[in-house]
């Protein structure tokens, strides 16, 4: 190994890397922007439609409403989100979709000690949005009317709440604010952060390998006066710093995005907090950010470097890009648990290292274990890849196929040929 | 004195899902004096480029040897790159650096001292007359440009031994002359060339010894004149098809 080759190599990679459109659109301006945008355009549209929904008023018929609580046909009647209808069939007008529900008053069957106390029936359709939203507001309103009238009446006769209602369940939610708010970000950014370190490493993987095929420049690469393991190392530096890079710039601006954006759904529902992730983390990020970009860069140049075409190493990489994404969907799930199991699976071990530290929770003996398995990870595919660099027909790109295609014909014929 | 170039019974067998072993280039031995232009003369497929691959230690032989400048290809293989510039039409430029910045990482990598880098990249920019577009970038330039900065990064390290390996395919006329004029400059600079074609024209006006290649075996090697006088034909296509058409009967002389 010669630091002063592999330096001159990287620096020449990299310089060719920051005057591609395609390499600086992808680890560096996609990050920046295109998860934030989408998020903000999420919020937008999420605020758009829920605003939408509010606004939509509720078609309701009643049915013979109690004439002694005819306060709560009042009600009904003066609610901006309610209209009130009559149709003549009510059931066929909900399954038509020009009626959203029916409420139907009883009395009540057995004799109650509360008089004028009734037994309403919803009818409503549950696969029509607007139809079970209406459902939902009327059984919020006769709730409420219910309890108010129970408290009343109570009032009235001198008895307490806590005397006529035994049991009832009192929450208490012992977390903090910013507690929260880290638990909410622990959920988001581990897959916003993965998915850009694979976006990033992408291009200049496939660049690096297929590219320099494609043009024409690996012959020369081949003759160059320095040892191919430098080649390889500093072309492997190359991908990792552009998808590491890719990945924090990416961590930045989603933090700065949400800031913005679930500040005032934080203080909408009262809790008045800043966005920020717990400085302690950061090392623990960077360190697991780091991993995943060694690791990512690794697979996805050995996987293109069977590609002699850009669009080749395309097809080749992709599904690699699927396969990382799927553990992140399963570890979205908000009960799952760091354990020692999990620690071991790569991959799904960095992003539970991610959520916790993000949530300020550092358990070390498992980010230990993350750490070891992930670096025998990235040397066992520098291993694959420095011994795939000794098979001549790879290297001179005389070789077009699979990995899988790759290994079964070598295992036929025979071993690597020396270089 | 030792040849800078010395090759003993070297061959090249590929394997091919369809075809199976294909000996690409079949016990060849030739050695190239020092300063001379050495040609390699054949049609394609003969075995020339393999031939010239296994030199510069892009692939490596299956069995023979091969010495540049006493650096076996095999086990000294970037000794063997350090002294040698490998030129072929088939291979690019980075597109994305500037002509000055190639030439630049060329002689770098190359290993050409570090404290003259500088003055060699601008010897260079000025004698192949690029200095207009030395801080262009290479996808902007004319292919007649590209192909002066392209012989340009293969001697950025001043090596002693060059290779051109069907350096004028794909060229036109006045490109083509371009390069055999920079071939027949190096030379003057005390370079020794190896240089391949099919071109029988090429061959006659810039080798000094001429290695008749078909089918990956060496069917003659000589000068243009000892050739003509073997085989009593005077142009170098009438030279060519003699051996080609009756390969039983090689002329090799060292």
């Amino acid at each position: 190994m010669n630091l002063r080759d592999i330096r001159i190599l990287y620096l020449r990679e990299l310089r060719s890397a920051l005057r591609d459109r395609t390499i600086v659109t992808g680890s560096i301006l996609v990050p920046i922007f295109l998860y934030p945008l989408i998020l903000w355009l999420a919020y937008a549209g999420f605020t758009f439609v829920s605003g939408q929904s509010a606004d939509l008023k509720s078609r309701v018929m009643l049915n013979e409403v109690p004439t002694a609580n005819i306060l709560l046909q009042q009600q009904f009647r003066s609610d901006a989100q309610i209209e009130l209808k009559t149709v003549r069939d009510p059931q066929l007008e909900i399954r038509n979709g020009t009626l959203d529900a029916l409420v139907e008053f009883f009395p009540e069957d057995n004799s109650s000690a509360i008089s004028a106390n009734f037994k309403a029936r919803i009818t409503y359709d549950e696969s029509r949005d607007r139809s079970d939203t209406a459902s939902s507001r009327i059984e919020q309103k006769i709730v409420e009317f219910r309890t108010k009238d129970l408290e009343r009446r109570a009032g009235q006769l001198g008895i307490s709440r806590a005397a006529y209602q035994d049991f009832w369940v009192e929450s208490s939610n012992v977390s903090s604010n910013l507690q929260m708010v880290q638990f909410v970000l622990g959920l988001m950014l581990p897959t916003f952060l993965l998915v850009m370190l694979a976006t990033g490493a992408m291009h200049p993987a496939i660049d690096s390998t297929a590219g320099e095929r494609e043009n024409s420049t690996w012959e020369t690469v081949m003759t160059l006066a320095t040892s191919r393991s430098n080649v390889l190392i500093a072309k492997y530096l190359y991908v990792a710093t552009m998808s590491f890079t890719a990945g924090l710039l990416n961590l930045m601006a989603m933090i700065f995005s949400l800031r913005a954006m679930l500040a005032p759904i934080f203080s909408r529902n009262g809790m008045d907090v800043s966005i920020s992730i717990p400085m302690e983390s950061i090392p623990v990020i960077l360190l697991g950010a780091l991993l995943m970009a060694l690791l990512v860069s690794a697979v996805m140049m050995i996987l293109a470097s069977f590609a002699r075409t850009f669009k080749e190493g395309q097809s080749m990489v992709s599904p690699f890009y699927v396969v990382i994404m799927i553990p992140m969907m399963f570890l979205s799930a908000p009960g799952m648990e760091f354990t020692v199991k999990l620690a071991l699976v790569p991959v799904m071990n960095v992003t539970m290292m991610f959520r916790e530290a993000i949530q300020g929770i550092y358990h070390w003996p498992l980010i230990g274990i993350t750490v070891a398995v992930e670096l025998a990870c990235i040397a066992a595919a520098m291993f694959i890849a420095t011994t795939l660099v000794k098979y001549e027909d790879l290297v001179t790109g005389t070789y077009s196929g699979s990995f899988l295609k790759f290994a079964l014909g070598q295992i036929k014929r025979r071993g690597p040929s020396p270089q | 004195m030792t040849s800078p170039i010395t090759v003993r019974e070297l061959s090249k067998t590929f394997f091919d899902e369809g075809r199976g072993e294909i000996r690409a280039v079949n016990s060849i031995s030739f050695e190239c004096h020092e300063g001379e232009v050495f040609g390699l003369l054949g049609a394609n497929g003969a075995g020339k480029t393999t031939t010239l691959r296994m030199l510069s230690t892009i692939i490596t032989p299956s069995s023979g040897s091969a010495a540049v400048l006493n650096h076996d290809v095999v086990t000294e293989a970037e000794g063997v790159r350090r002294n040698l510039g490998f030129y072929s039409a088939s291979t690019a430029l980075y597109p994305r650096l500037t002509a000055r910045e190639t030439i630049d990482f060329f002689a770098r990598i190359n290993q050409y001292p570090a404290a003259r880098v500088d003055e060699r990249v601008n010897y260079l920019i000025e004698r192949f007359g690029i200095t207009k577009y030395a801080d262009s970038r290479v996808d902007r330039l004319s292919s007649g440009m590209k192909q002066k900065v392209s012989i340009a990064r293969t001697v950025a390290h001043d090596p002693r031994i060059v290779i051109f390996d069907e350096p004028t395919v794909g060229l036109d006329v006045l490109n083509a002359l371009e390069v055999q004029e920079s071939i027949r400059q190096l030379r003057t600079e005390g370079k020794t060339i190896i240089f391949s074609t099919h071109i029988m024209s090429e061959a006659e006006k810039l080798c000094d010894r001429i290695a008749i290649i078909h089918g990956g075996r060496i069917l003659a090697c000589d000068t243009l004149a000892n050739l003509r006088t073997s085989t009593g034909e005077h142009y170098l296509e009438d030279i060519f098809v003699h051996y080609v058409k009756d390969p039983s009967d090689p002329v090799i002389r060292k």
